[in-house]
Order: C-alpha cells, then structure tokens, then sequence
C-alpha cells in the first residue's frame, strides 16, 4: 500500500499536525488543499495513494469531494475525519466511497492503518 | 247672586265641542286648549287650566296648559297657576287627582285647602270646579274652571265633566303609547343608522328590505341603488351567487330554519365595483309575521386577516430565529473551541511520540493531559448537540431520534420514525419534543421503559412518548414543556399530556407538515 497523502482541511493549524503526525508514521505528505474545489485540483496533479480529507469543508462537503475523486476513475483512498463524532452523520460515511472515518483528535498513522487493511 | 250652570243646549254643546277636539286633535299639547275653550265657552267659566301629575318629578302635579274667556283680565292669577307645583291632595287639582273624584268649591277664596287663595280674591275668582284627567288605570291630572259667581254644585255638570275626564284621559293615553311607538322606532333607525356593522335586512324572495348606511359605505351602493333588488346580485361574488340563492332557498322551504342561521360564518363579499373581500356573516330570521325575512350582520375582516396572517408570520420568524442562532452557536463551537482542542489532542500525542524515549513521569503527564482535553472536545461536542444536532440537520429525524434514544440513561425504544425528511423546523420541532419528553422521563417518571413514535400520516407529524413510571406530571408546571407548546403553536401543532397518577405519562405532539 502506498504511503503519500495529500491533507485537505480548511484549518492550517490541523493541517500542521496532521503532516508531522502522518511523517512521524512514516507517510509522505505531498500536498495540502483547503477546500474542495483545490482538493480535486491537487489530487489531479498530485495522483496521492491517500487523501486524509475534512468533511467541513468551506466551499462542497467532503462527502461531495469523495464522490468526485471516485468518479473520476482509479483515485486514491480516502479517509475522512472531521471534530464531530462519525455518530453525528447518521450513515453517511458508511454510503460513501471513503475507506472510513477517523476522529481528528484520534489521528494518528495506525489508525489510518487499520481502515486500509 | 247666583247662576246654575246647567242648561242642556250648553252641556250638549260642549259634549259636541270636547268630542270635536279630541277627534281632530295631533298631541294633548294641542288639544288641550281647545278642550278647555270648549268647555268653558259652554258653560260660561271665566278661566281654566290643564294639569297634570309630574312624571319626571312626582309626586307632583304641574299646570300644561290654559285658558281664559275673551275680556278677563287675570294675569296675576294665571302666573300664580302656571308656576306652583301642588303636591297629591294640595288644592284643588291636587284632591282631584288623590280623590279620583270631581269637586266643587263654593268660594275658593275662604276654603282652607286652596294655596291660590289671595291671588284669587284679587281676581275677583270665587266658585271653582275641577275633575280628573283619568285612563284605564290611573289619574293622569285634573282640569279646573273658575267664575266670578258663586255657584251651586250641578249633579248634572259634574257627570259631564267626568266623563270628558275620561274621554281625554283616553285620549292622552293613546297618543303617548303611539308617541312611544314611534319614539322606539326612531330609537331603532337611528341605531341601524349609527352601526359600523352593515346590517342588510332581505324577504323570503332575496330581495332587499333595509341596507344600513354601513352597508352602503361598505360596498359601494346607494339606497336608491339597493332597494327592492335582489341581495345575491349586489353583494355575493359571481362564483357564490347560486350556492347562496340555494341556501336561501333550503332555509325557506324549511320555515326559516337552518344550519347557515345565527353562526358566525366568513366568506367572501364584493363590492359594487366587483372587488372582493373576506367578511365575517352572522344571519338572524326576524320575527315577524308573514314569509320569512332574515338579516344580515356582516364585517369586512380584511384587516383582521391580515393581523393574524402577520401574527402568525412573526412567531414562524421568532421561531426560525431561534434555530438559526442555535445552528450559528454550533457552528461557532464547532469551529473555535473544539478545533483547539483537536489540535491540542494531536500535539500532545505527538509531544508523547517524542517523550517516550525520554521519561516515564512525562510520559505519564502528557497522558492525563491527553485525558483531560478529550474530555473536553467530548463535553464540548454534547453541548454543541444539546444546542443543535448536527445528526439532524445531515440524517433527519430518524437517525436523530434514534440518537436520543440510544444515549438515554433510562432504557428506551424508538418504535416508529419518519423516512422522508421534512421541513427543517418540523424536525427540529419534533426533535427537541422527544428530547425534552425523555429528559422528564430520566427527571421524574422512575421509569423502567420509554417508547418513541414519530408517525407522519395525513400530512401530520404525529409524535408519541410514553413511559411506564409513575405518572402524575403536570403539564403547566414546567417551563420546558411550555416553551414546547409554543413553538409547536407556531408551527400551527398542539401538545398534549396524559398523566394519570400512578399509570405513567403519555406525551403526544401533532405538527402539519403537509
């Protein structure tokens, strides 16, 4: 499985952290976004194995930005996170094309780990 | 000297002359001085005068009116009678009237129950004669005569005399029963007249009888426009004209009785220019003999309307306000506070990364304070919750209710929930209902079981929490449950609570969300 991520997260200071987490894990980050319409640009570009990707986003809701990326053919995996509870958007993470959920305060590279096995 | 007052030609005269008077007269003001000329003339009295009992201030009787012959000069005398006020029994007019009976005075001027007594003598007045004004049941005056003689009582005269009492007491009577009549009737136009309601008053046939002055400003027609002409025409709308003449129809053949009689009713008017407009109609059948008529009461409610439809609006804005602060607080926590505690999490786990080869007492530090702010960001997230769920605006009102159900610490069922979404104030409605109805059931119910329903059938929200505890809520006490009640009224919903003491609680709201 493939190790670069691109993170997408309209709040810089999350951004941050999430970079040295993942790098500490031993993940490359190769890009950041901080909206979705920059997000599908990026990954265009950038073709990541992984896109660590905020549902709250400013401009289209990551569960959109998941559909755009799948639909656009071979994309990366995709793991969503948000400062709500996976609990908070009823079943729709479950309906999406992403590999899972992960809580931002549980971020860490094992986590997204285990959503990718 | 003395002269009796009793010849034939000048009582049958006189009968003539009373009879004459009364037949031909308007109001006793008029009559009454003919009558006392007539009989005076006849029978040769020098003065005479009218009175009658006070009924603005009794008991007191007050001369209306008087005569004198032609040639007598008695102006002291006649200012005397016209301006004393006799009590019953006081002088002449005053026994008449307490008696009942005519009377005869001799010589007025030394009889000892005539306060005129002086300016009689200087009139040179002596005998007096007076009899009562009576009617069927009561005395309504006296009238007396005077002369220079003295004369002897006349049986004759004095039964004429009581009979013309009762022919004018007749008279009297009559002319102020129709004066009252008419002053009713006058009473009754004028108020017609002065109503701000229009009051259109039609026969069996639909045809108008009265169109009030309101009713005339209010649609547009003058009287001479109206009068005789069907009412359906002049002021029920095209569209409504056959359903009315229908009604009116059904409500005749039955004898003037109906289930359109005597309720308020609001429907649609219009005026003479064709414009329509709401009014409020009451219809009455008057009572009188002959085919049916009705009448109508009505009022342009347009302003009315318009109050409540603006009434209703700003309790829908005061409503939508509130939610939208409460999505806005939300917002605001979701990205301030709880964003830094997210990133606090994250750098203390990583600080930990960092210390793990470094030291355990750090190691055990950063974990309590790992412990302290997930704790926070889990607080923070149930108070952003508590405001607005956000699992409800994204999943609807069944993963919300669901929600409420499964994070309630007494045992609870969620039996029912809609699968379509609705109008976002519907389900913040209905969500914060059940969540207010559980928070009771946790408070107060010492519950074993809650159960949840939320049914939309006939476009209704019906809602429906129940537990098996206690009972015996009351649903004016608590604030919670009235600040419910408010904002499901203004979602045109009700809420109701069944809480019999000892047989557990019942809460059910009904929203429209058609």
């Amino acid at each position: 499985m493939g190790r670069t991520v691109l993170i997408v997260d309209d709040h810089a200071g999350f951004r941050r952290l999430a970079r040295r987490m993942l790098e500490a894990d031993g993940y490359a980050v190769v890009g950041e976004a901080a909206d979705g319409r920059s997000a599908l640009a990026a990954a265009r570009e950038l073709r990541p194995d992984l896109v660590l990707l905020d549902v709250q986003l400013p401009d289209i809701d990551g569960f959109r930005v998941t559909e755009a990326l799948v639909s656009a053919g071979e994309g990366p995996a995709i793991v969503l996170t948000s400062t709500r509870d996976e609990a908070d958007y009823a079943r729709r993470v479950e309906r999406s094309d992403a590999r899972g959920f992960v809580a931002k305060s549980e971020l860490s590279g094992d986590a997204i780990a285990s959503l990718l096995r | 000297m003395h002269t009796r007052a009793h010849d034939s030609p000048g009582l049958i005269g006189a009968e003539h002359s009373v009879a004459r008077s009364l037949a031909y007269g308007e109001r006793p003001d008029d009559v009454y001085p003919r009558v006392l000329a007539a009989i005076g003339e006849a029978l040769g009295w020098l003065l005479g005068s009218v009175w009658e009992a006070d009924r603005a201030r009794s008991p007191s009787i007050v001369c209306v009116a008087s005569w004198q012959a032609p040639g007598v000069e008695a102006t002291d005398f006649r200012e005397i009678t016209e301006s004393i006020r006799l009590g019953p029994g006081e002088g002449l007019p005053g026994r008449v009237w307490s008696s009942g009976e005519p009377a005869w005075i001799d010589d007025v001027t030394t009889d000892p129950n005539f306060p005129r007594a002086a300016a009689a003598k200087r009139a040179g007045l002596h005998a007096a004669v007076a009899f009562p004004i009576r009617s069927r049941d009561r005395i309504l005056g006296a009238i007396e005569f005077f002369s220079e003689e003295h004369r002897e009582p006349d049986e004759r005269a004095l039964e004429t005399m009581a009979s013309f009492g009762a022919q004018i007491g007749q008279f009297v009577e009559r002319r102020r029963a129709e004066e009252a009549v008419r002053e009713a009737g006058e009473l009754k136009r004028a108020m017609l007249d002065a109503a701000l309601d229009c009051i259109i008053t039609i026969d069996h046939r639909g045809r108008v009888i009265d169109f009030n002055p309101a009713a005339q400003a209010t649609f547009g027609y003058g009287v001479a426009e109206v009068a005789g002409r069907e009412m359906a025409e002049l002021v029920v709308p095209p569209s409504l004209r056959d359903r009315h003449r229908a009604g009116l129809a059904r409500c005749v053949a039955a004898g003037g009785t109906g289930d359109l009689l005597d309720r308020r009713i609001e429907i649609t008017g219009m005026r003479a220019d064709g414009s329509e407009f709401p009014v409020e109609l009451t219809i009455t059948r008057i009572d009188v003999p002959g085919p049916p008529k009705f009448t109508g009461y009505l009022r342009d409610i347009t302003d009315r309307l318009a109050a409540e439809a603006e009434l209703k609006a700003s309790r829908a804005r005061i409503v939508s306000a509130g939610d939208e602060e409460r999505r806005r607080i939300e917002r605001d926590l979701h990205d301030g506070a709880q964003q830094r505690l997210v990133a606090a999490t994250l750098g203390l786990r990583l600080a930990r990364r960092k210390l793990e080869q470094d030291g355990d007492e750090g190691l055990r530090l950063l974990d309590e304070a790992i412990d302290d702010v997930v704790g926070a960001t889990n607080e923070l997230r149930e108070l952003a919750r508590g405001i607005h769920p956000s699992v409800l605006t994204e999943g609807g009102l069944g993963p919300a209710l669901d929600s409420l159900v499964s994070g309630c610490p007494v045992a609870a069922e969620l039996i029912a929930a809609p699968e379509d979404r609705l109008a976002q104030g519907v389900e913040s409605a209905a969500y914060f209902t059940v969540a207010e109805a559980l928070t009771n059931v946790v408070r107060y119910a010492e519950a074993s079981l809650a159960t949840v329903s939320a049914v939309v059938s006939d476009g209704v929200l019906a809602i429906e929490v129940t537990d098996d505890g206690c009972g015996g809520a009351d649903p004016a006490a608590g604030s919670g449950l009235r600040g419910l009640a408010d904002r499901l009224a203004a979602l045109e919903g009700t809420l109701a609570v069944q809480s019999p003491a000892g047989a557990g609680t019942t809460l059910r709201a009904r929203i429209p969300c058609a």
